[in-house]
């Protein structure tokens, strides 16, 4: 026990060391920082500068509505409604004046133009065209003051004071979309699904990232020759178990880091988003997670990796070089991408009978399950049928690669073929 | 305490449809310093690795110290240097050392102390710079060999197993090899190394045990080997081109069996029956020049070369010795 001690602790250290890991680990929350807060930065940005009033109504109604519209478009009464272009045509100058608009719009003197005419006041439909004519929010935004516009003058129509409708009108409404499992209420929906959808990520990551480690630690040791006077001191299982140990301490140190940043990040997001001149941070509540979920969620998380640590060890001992490594690997790399290809299916329907089926592939519950888990809930049948799945996989990927490793630990030069991998699995 | 240090029994290693150690049986005294000797692909590392535990014999029994080589806790007692060195090349020397040092069951602080004495003996460590907090892949070849070397002592062991401690060695470290060695015989360790350059094994081993192709060919003391094959050797030099009389007399198969020319000198077989005195009288008369005329035991290169020959040498491979 003391030796495996020694051996993890290396393995932690050394990594631990490694001004790389330093400034990943670092960098990686400012990163993330970056990723989360500034799509939500750019699109207040974006906002605010959006020229929705910038536009010509061409209004044939004959009833003022353009007027209206204009006004909305340019937050009310108190703004600068000089900024919409309103022309009052006849409704049989229209075309004319749409081709006319069409070409300012060309030539950009305008951003776009909105008509209005009978048919708006009487079935609630009107035309717009402009270079903005993709953007959802700035659709939203003129569709909101058209809307807004036409109660309005069907309030006023019915002899509502002109400032009453003004501010009765005028509503701002903020919907939270709440989830509902057997348990009851539970979290944002969205919250959720971001949760579910990180997990799946950073346990990807995890494998990937350390998984690789390993496969490089073991080569590395085998063509420095190295393993052979680590061999003459502890048994080889003795190096792998320390190795993968203490590689996957790094990985668990390096998550916890991120996620504890990111937590911080969270708790402190409205100063941040404040700082930089956002009005409100989106308001998603973090989900409640049962003790139970995070239980399964740890172990799906160590089983998991434990069984690609395993398999990256012994591509690891069965090759001499970085090339042939590559190669060897592939398979092993595949399976990861089969699981997170599947990721994204699953997460917009992980009651499907496809996420049903990942999840009882040993290969790729370990990057499903925890997702599923966090946005669905699982049949507890389900949850201990596919963890001891993934349990027993990986105790058969362990011993076959602690023998492969045993072996080829001190095999030199060519790799082996699928035969020659028989024979020494049989033979330690 | 066992008078052995080490007891291989019958023990037989083969590898698919080829066997590299075949029923080998040796014994190893305790305090001495043993020759493996053998033409590369003899199976020296196979049997090192076998009595290191790394690899299982498929028959035979291993004793080392009085124990069999599965007890735990015995490998702590055994220090062994393999032929390929390598050390991880990004980390530390110290810690290396200390790491290696840890796995033999060295606390720490022993280990600091010792380690900071072997980098000053090897001169790893003077006042103007000291290597240890360098990078392994900062050293020169020479030194990283020289850390290896400590590596396979830190922990004091009793028996020290060296798999072609020479090859690649400079001079320099050579003969800083070679006074370890001496000295750890004679602070009553057993030194056990396997070399094909018989030369080395001439002048440091006690006793040897040769093989090739994973079978025993002789072993025992070197003084013992080198009686039982005693002939008699003649060493011969003369001053310039021995003229045709002179030749005419070493060709004479009746009293010469064999004639090795080394450059410097010729190493004679003399034929059974045949009389060196006689041989002696017969080359002054044909009027050669001798310089040298000495009765000489066979070296163990020449007793290498009659037993094993070229045919037990594998294809391919060149037996230096």
């Amino acid at each position: 026990m003391a030796k495996l001690w020694t051996v993890t602790k290396r393995e932690f250290l050394e990594r631990v060391r490694n001004k790389w890991f330093i400034v990943v680990t670092i960098f990686g929350p400012v990163f993330f920082g970056v990723i989360m807060v500034l799509p939500a930065y750019l699109s207040v940005r974006g906002m605010r500068n959006v020229k929705v009033s910038d536009i010509r109504i061409i209004d044939a109604t004959g009833t003022g509505l353009g007027d209206r519209v204009a006004t909305r478009l340019n937050g009310g009464p108190m703004g600068d409604a000089t900024a919409t272009q309103v022309v009052l045509v006849a409704p049989g100058e229209v075309a004319a004046a749409e081709s006319l608009a069409t070409k300012d719009v060309m030539a950009k003197t305008r951003r776009g133009y909105l008509v209005l005419d009978s048919i708006t006041i009487q079935q609630q439909r009107a035309t717009y065209a402009g270079r903005n004519a993709s953007s959802l929010g700035e659709m939203d935004s003129i569709e909101n003051a058209l809307r807004s516009a036409l109660l309005g003058q069907r309030l006023e129509g019915e002899g509502l004071d002109p400032k009453r409708v003004e501010a009765l009108t005028r509503i701002k409404v903020d919907m939270k979309a709440e989830r509902i499992t057997d348990k009851g209420r539970g979290g944002s929906g969205i919250g959720s699904a971001i949760f579910g959808f990180l997990i799946a990520f950073l346990l990807y990551m995890m494998i990937v990232l350390y998984g690789q480690a390993i496969l490089r630690g073991v080569l590395e040791e085998k063509t420095t020759r190295v393993a052979e006077v680590i061999v003459s001191s502890v048994s080889p299982d003795v190096l792998l178990a320390g190795k993968v140990i203490g590689v996957g301490a790094v990985g668990l140190l390096q998550q916890a880091i991120w996620l504890g940043s990111a937590v911080a990040l969270y708790q402190f997001r409205e100063p941040i988003f404040l700082k930089l001149g956002m009005p409100a941070a989106p308001a998603i509540a973090l989900p409640q997670v049962p003790p139970m979920l995070i239980a399964a969620l740890v172990l799906f998380f160590i089983l998991g990796y434990g069984l690609y640590a395993a398999l990256f060890a012994a591509v690891g001992a069965m090759v001499s070089s970085q090339e042939d490594a590559n190669q060897a690997a592939q398979p092993v790399v595949m399976l990861l991408v089969f699981s997170i290809i599947f990721a994204q299916p699953v997460m917009l329907n992980p009651t499907s009978r496809l996420a049903e089926i990942v999840s009882w592939v040993p290969f790729s519950a370990p990057v499903i399950m925890p997702m599923r888990m966090s946005a669905v809930q699982i049949p507890w049948y389900e949850l201990v049928g596919t963890l001891t799945g993934v349990a027993l996989t990986c105790a058969l990927c362990v011993w076959i690669s602690a023998r492969i490793y045993r072996v080829g630990l001190l095999m030199y030069g060519k790799r082996p073929s699928m035969r020659e991998l028989a024979r020494w699995i049989r033979q330690s | 305490m066992a008078e052995l240090a080490l007891e291989l029994r019958g023990i037989t290693k083969r590898f698919a449809d080829f066997v590299a150690v075949r029923s080998l049986t040796l014994d190893v005294p305790r305090g001495a310093v043993y020759g493996l000797l053998g033409p590369n692909g003899a199976g020296k590392t196979t049997t090192i690795r076998m009595i290191l535990n790394v690899i299982a014999p498929d028959a035979g029994s291993i004793t080392v110290l009085g124990t069999p080589n599965t007890a735990p806790g015995l490998l702590d007692r055994l220090g062994y240097l393999p032929e390929e060195r390598g050390l991880y090349k990004k980390m530390q020397v110290r810690r290396v050392l200390r790491f290696l040092a840890e796995l033999k069951g060295v606390d720490a602080k022993t280990a600091n102390h010792r380690i900071d004495e072997w980098l000053e003996r090897l001169s790893l460590r003077t006042p103007e710079k000291d290597w240890g907090n360098a990078k392994v892949d900062e050293l020169s070849r020479g030194m990283q060999q020289k850390v290896q070397f400590i590596g396979t002592l830190l922990h004091d062991p009793e028996v020290v197993i060296l798999d072609e401690p020479f090859s690649g060695l400079d001079p320099i470290n050579a003969q800083a090899l070679k006074d370890t060695v001496v000295e750890l015989k004679h602070r009553g360790k057993t030194v056990i190394f396997s070399t094909h350059l018989m030369d080395n094994a001439e002048r440091l081993c006690d006793s040897v045990c040769i093989i090739a192709r994973g079978d025993k060919v002789l072993d025992g003391s070197v003084n013992g080997v080198k009686s039982e094959h005693h002939k008699r050797n003649i060493a011969l030099s003369l001053e310039g081109t021995p003229s045709s009389g002179v030749a005419e007399i070493l060709g004479d198969r009746s009293l010469i069996s064999r004639m090795d020319d080394n450059n410097r000198y010729f190493e004679l077989e003399m034929a059974p029956g045949g009389d060196p005195q006689l041989l002696l009288h017969r080359l002054i008369g044909a009027g050669a020049l001798v310089q040298r005329f000495e009765l000489i035991q066979p070296s163990l290169h020449q007793i290498f070369l009659d037993r094993v020959g070229a045919t037990g040498v594998e294809e391919g491979m060149s037996g230096h010795g």
